[in-house]
């Protein structure tokens, strides 16, 4: 391969994993070697999962044409040519079994890593958020590590004020904590009116400086069920550096992809520079 | 272990397929709800998406990606061919408004998805700029022209952060294919 071929194999297969490429372009792909990569696109597919909101279950209606179609391709009497003539026609690219083997093992080496990654982080997780009887020692609450974090030296912490001074939101109050070394914080938050999961979620931004402040980093979103101080863990999606500030809006489920930041219900200006973390 | 749902459609086992509904259908839904504004096109997308996956079942790899990855990858493919063909933007508000994915608080797909987890891991070992321009592209849907002229980042600069970024993610989870060159950091 040419290296101006390379180069275009690249520049194709990263546009087809983030934004598509036309008939023309995947034409052009087909006929390189190396076209039928899927690592790019597995590789996008894995990042958007990692940020995706669920949606709605799937519509009943919808579900029954989907159930309907497989009627046609999914049969007791397809024989396997069968199968490998459909698979050639939709998507675009195919990827020839030798391809995946040649590099089979190591990613079953890696996906194994990955598991026993995935389940020590989800322990302990799960560990902070369901603690099981028999745990030992006893995790701490999103209470305890928020206060943890407020007695440690070198956080980023702010006090949430109201967005405005009147109306429904005018009594919140609480501080937030961050810490840039270990990407994780607090948010404390009393005041906050009780919300309908159904009809509005609240959601965390992080003004920083990685980001800039057109493009805040998501901080999770959360529903207020009671009245009282709630204590949440921030969930940055992305690495925060610097924190200057800390906003909650009011959102539709789920988060919004594009906030126009109609209701702000508290903001939080970090006002001091502190020292870096120890 | 329990056989892999596509194994088991791509065998012909017709009750693998409201088991595979029942575990991704939400999955397949919220990636066409996510990057598709109209709720027609998007369940059109769905539709066409399953066809896609009842078709490609038997080249379902365990050893290459999770179920989940692969279903989703095929989910995306669909969801943007839909996009480009029927030429509407993915996003309803303004640009100019993007901020950044909102969060989950029960991370389900991260769940269902060894991937996807790793994949987040990546995504915050990467340049700022490059999971500014990964983020808008790939969970906001934008295009690289698009985010070149929201964000005034060089349309080059742009496609050399989506490339870059990707193949550091790519990198991270072990999917080095038959195009694994070494990227060359310059600075920008």
């Amino acid at each position: 391969m040419t290296e101006k071929d390379r180069e275009l194999l690249l520049d194709l297969l990263t546009r087809q994993a983030t934004e598509g490429l036309t008939s023309e372009e995947s034409r052009r792909l087909a006929v390189l070697e190396g076209s039928d990569d899927d690592s790019f696109d597995l590789a996008a597919a894995a990042l958007m999962m990692a940020e995706l909101e669920p949606a709605d279950a799937l519509p009943a209606h919808l579900r029954s044409r989907i159930a309907a179609d497989a009627a046609d391709f999914v049969s007791t009497n397809v024989e396997s040519s069968q199968i490998e003539k459909a698979v050639g026609e939709i998507p675009p690219r195919r990827t020839p079994l030798l391809s995946w083997l040649g590099w089979a093992v190591a990613a079953a080496a890696l996906i194994a890593l990955g598991i026993n990654i995935s389940m020590t982080r989800f322990g302990v997780t799960e560990i902070a958020r369901n603690p099981p009887p028999t745990a030992t020692p006893t995790p701490m609450t999103p209470a305890q590590s928020h206060d943890e974090m407020m007695a440690e030296p070198g956080m980023t912490v702010a006090k949430w004020t109201p967005a405005a001074k009147d109306g429904e939101m005018a009594k919140v109050a609480g501080d937030v904590v961050w810490s840039d070394k270990q990407q994780k914080g607090y948010v404390k938050l009393s005041g906050l009116p009780k919300n309908d999961p159904n009809a509005s979620t609240y959601q965390l931004w992080i003004f920083e400086e990685n980001q800039g402040d057109k493009t805040p980093i998501d901080g999770g979103t959360f529903n207020i069920s009671s009245d009282g101080t709630v204590v949440i863990p921030i969930e940055a999606k992305l690495a925060a550096k610097n924190p200057s500030m800390f906003a909650v809006t009011v959102e539709r489920p789920g988060g919004v992809v594009v906030s126009k930041r109609e209701k702000v219900a508290a903001l939080a200006k970090v006002e001091t520079s502190r020292p870096p973390d120890a | 272990m329990a056989e892999p749902i596509l194994k088991r459609i791509a065998a012909g086992d017709k009750n693998a397929v409201e088991d595979c509904l029942n575990a991704y259908g939400g999955l397949v839904y919220s990636i066409a709800r996510k990057l598709m504004s109209n709720e027609a096109d998007a369940e059109d997308a769905v539709q066409e998406a399953f066809i896609d996956i009842w078709k490609n079942a038997g080249r379902y790899d365990a050893t290459v990606a999770s179920e989940a990855t692969f279903i989703a990858m095929i989910a995306r493919r669909r969801v943007i061919d839909k996009i480009r063909s029927i030429g509407r933007r993915i996003a309803t508000d303004p640009i100019e408004e993007m901020v950044s994915e909102p969060g989950s608080t029960d991370h389900k797909f991260i769940q269902i998805s060894v991937e996807a987890k790793e994949a987040a891991e990546a995504m915050k070992t990467l340049r700022p700029e490059q999971q500014k321009v990964l983020h808008l592209s790939i969970v906001g849907g934008m295009s690289h022209q698009e985010i070149a002229e929201t964000t005034g980042i060089p349309l080059g600069t742009v496609k050399t952060h989506a490339r870059r970024g990707l193949l550091r993610v790519r990198e991270a989870l072990g999917l080095g294919g038959v195009t694994d060159f070494e990227p060359q950091e310059a600075a920008i």
